[in-house]
């Protein structure tokens, strides 16, 4: 990590962004700036149609603004076209989602080695990888189990192990605990927890769940497009 | 783990599938296979034909018989190495009226000469010459009726009233696997003394062994008999092979047609499975791009599934079909349609076609769905994940 907490690792400046139903223009975030500092763990909170998840993939490069500036590190990815974005998300981000969406005819360890395929990594630097990643998260002992053997906790640990197998410098973490129980959910967070505090990993967490974003250092609301 | 395993993978989502698209495209193989043979069958009949060989017959039609006098006419044509002729005499055994084979009657000192890729020991023929009702028959007839050399044959004829009594006095073997092992040969003077008056000293068709220029030597022939009687119309042997065969060549263009057809249901039907799986990977593949995969590796991840289920299913239709046509259908055609497919086997392009096809097709298949999924918007495609 060449940043420092204080400094910005994700700077949105007067972020747009319009969405057409048919023909209607409906703009979901209107002028909106933000700084992520590097290291941070924030949580993004906010009712549904606040534009939480339009944010979160603006910030992970999966899309682009109408209008404004998404840049991250000193990459301004908003002027990226597809395939450069791509190749960004591969080598600086990591994704958690919601319901997991490991690939059920792969075991753990092939599901986390999955985003190495797109490295230049010789086969037995990615299974050293993959098996370093599924330790990181506790899972060690269940490499070549299959998602139908794990428990939905596990599940997210396999994803959370593919989310960091690449050393990214974010991590994006959509409503992580969102189909998980209360225990697997702490689980979940103390995990990312540990991942921003002793791997240094910048978090960026769209929840719904108060306890949820209480596991983040930096809360923030969105209402309407607007930062609160 | 690799991209193409990736894809390999995919196949095990859902078992039941896989095995029915594989087993559709075995079975597409397979009558692709069926279909191929006959066509490359009647062919290969046709062009494995001596190319100095000259066949004279009616202008009219070939059942229509020469006068026998004209085998002297094309001997001493200039160019004629050698000449024979034969009779259809339309033979059947009363026990077994459905069961077909060709019966000939035949020239005993010159058929062999001419026809020299049926082979008969030296010491059968010479008995079959010096005996009036003796007769060779193809090993492969021979086996199918139980006949051995000694035996008395009666058979009748679909043209001539009364039963004809022969004793068997050799089996032929051939030198090409496409030539027909189920013919009867008999002597024509056998024939020609037992048929009525108006029939005697007729021959069906003459066949000569030229110096290597049957066309020209044919237009000889013809011209020589153009102001007789009876003219002729002379073809080296593969076109008299065609034009004999021509009554089928309609069924043959349809048989061509319907092969093309089964390929391109099988591509209907593959193309409809990996669209079907691509449907319902929607969200996966969101998730691949989002970790950085690219339009293309989702391209190659589908294509490579699809031509994964073709290699599959056209490895299985070959296993399939080599001892269905090798070992069932060809050898059931070859004993009862040998006078049209006298081989009747899957030849080693067909097996080739059929594979390299089934893969292709499979790919093929696979383009708009691996299209489709290539240009979703990660996004969009994420957004069928909650």
């Amino acid at each position: 990590m060449s940043s420092t907490p204080a400094e910005p690792l994700v700077r949105l400046r007067n972020i747009k962004k319009t969405f057409f139903r048919g023909k209607e223009p409906v703009r979901v975030l209107d002028g909106l700036s933000l700084d992520v500092p590097a290291g941070s763990f924030e949580a993004l909170m906010g009712p549904s149609g606040s534009g939480k998840s339009t944010l979160l993939n603006l910030i992970a490069g999966l899309d682009r603004p109408t209008e404004g500036e998404v840049v991250v590190g000193n990459k301004t990815i908003s002027a990226m076209s597809e395939s450069e974005l791509a190749r960004w998300r591969a080598d600086n981000v990591g994704f958690v989602f919601q319901s997991f969406n490991l690939i059920p005819v792969m075991t753990a360890e092939q599901n986390v080695e999955l985003p190495l395929l797109l490295t230049k990594l010789s086969k037995s630097e990615r299974l050293q990888r993959a098996r370093t990643a599924l330790k990181v998260v506790g899972l060690a002992d269940r490499v070549d189990h299959y998602p139908r053997q794990l428990s939905g906790g596990q599940e997210q640990r396999v994803a959370i192990a593919r989310a960091i197998v690449n050393d990214p410098r974010i991590i994006i973490a959509d409503e992580p605990t969102g189909d998980l129980d209360r225990q697997s959910a702490d689980d979940v967070l103390t995990l990312l927890g540990r991942l921003n505090t002793e791997l240094g990993k910048t978090i960026f967490m769209v929840t719904h769940d108060p306890a949820a974003a209480e596991r983040a250092t930096v809360r923030r609301r969105l209402n309407k497009g607007v930062l609160e | 783990m690799t991209l193409t395993r990736f894809a390999a993978l995919n196949l095990f989502r859902n078992p039941l599938r896989t095995a029915l698209t594989v087993a559709g495209v075995a079975v597409a193989v397979v009558a692709f296979l069926l279909l191929r043979t006959v066509i490359w069958s009647y062919n290969v009949a046709a062009d494995s034909a001596v190319p100095d060989r000259l066949v004279t017959r009616h202008k009219v039609t070939f059942i229509m018989p020469l006068p026998k006098r004209y085998i002297d006419d094309v001997r001493a044509t200039p160019g004629v190495k050698d000449a024979t002729w034969a009779n259809w005499w339309g033979g059947r055994e009363p026990n077994k009226p459905t069961e077909f084979f060709a019966t000939l009657a035949v020239d005993p000192e010159s058929y062999f000469r001419v026809i020299d890729e049926m082979v008969v020991e030296p010491a059968d023929l010479q008995a079959w010459k010096e005996d009036r009702q003796g007769a060779i028959v193809g090993d492969m007839l021979a086996q199918k009726f139980g006949w051995k050399k000694g035996d008395t044959v009666r058979l009748e004829s679909q043209f001539f009233d009364g039963l004809y009594e022969f004793r068997i006095s050799g089996i032929y073997t051939a030198t090409r696997r496409t030539v027909d092992r189920m013919t009867f040969l008999f002597h024509w003077a056998y024939l020609n003394e037992k048929a009525p008056v108006e029939a005697r000293e007729t021959i069906g068709w003459i066949m000569s062994r030229t110096n290597g220029k049957p066309t020209e030597i044919g237009r000889t022939v013809d011209a020589m008999f153009d102001v007789k009687d009876v003219q002729t119309i002379s073809q080296d042997e593969a076109t008299f092979n065609r034009s004999f065969l021509a009554g089928f060549s309609a069924i043959l263009s349809a048989i061509n047609v319907v092969s093309i057809v089964i390929l391109l249901i099988m591509m209907m039907i593959l193309g409809n499975t990996v669209a079907m799986g691509v449907r319902e990977r929607t969200a996966e593949y969101g998730v691949l791009r989002a970790i950085g995969f690219l339009p293309k590796h989702i391209v190659t991840l589908v294509v490579g599934e699809a031509a994964v289920l073709g290699v599959g299913g056209g490895v299985a239709g070959l296993l399939v079909a080599y001892p269905v046509v090798q070992l069932g259908i060809g050898r059931f055609v070859e004993e009862n349609l040998a006078g049209f497919f006298p081989y009747f086997r899957i030849s080693p392009e067909n097996a080739v076609a059929g594979f390299v096809l089934a893969l292709v097709l499979a790919a093929l298949a696979s383009v708009i769905p691996a299209w489709q999924a290539g240009r979703l918007s990660v996004v969009d495609s994420l957004r069928r994940v909650a």
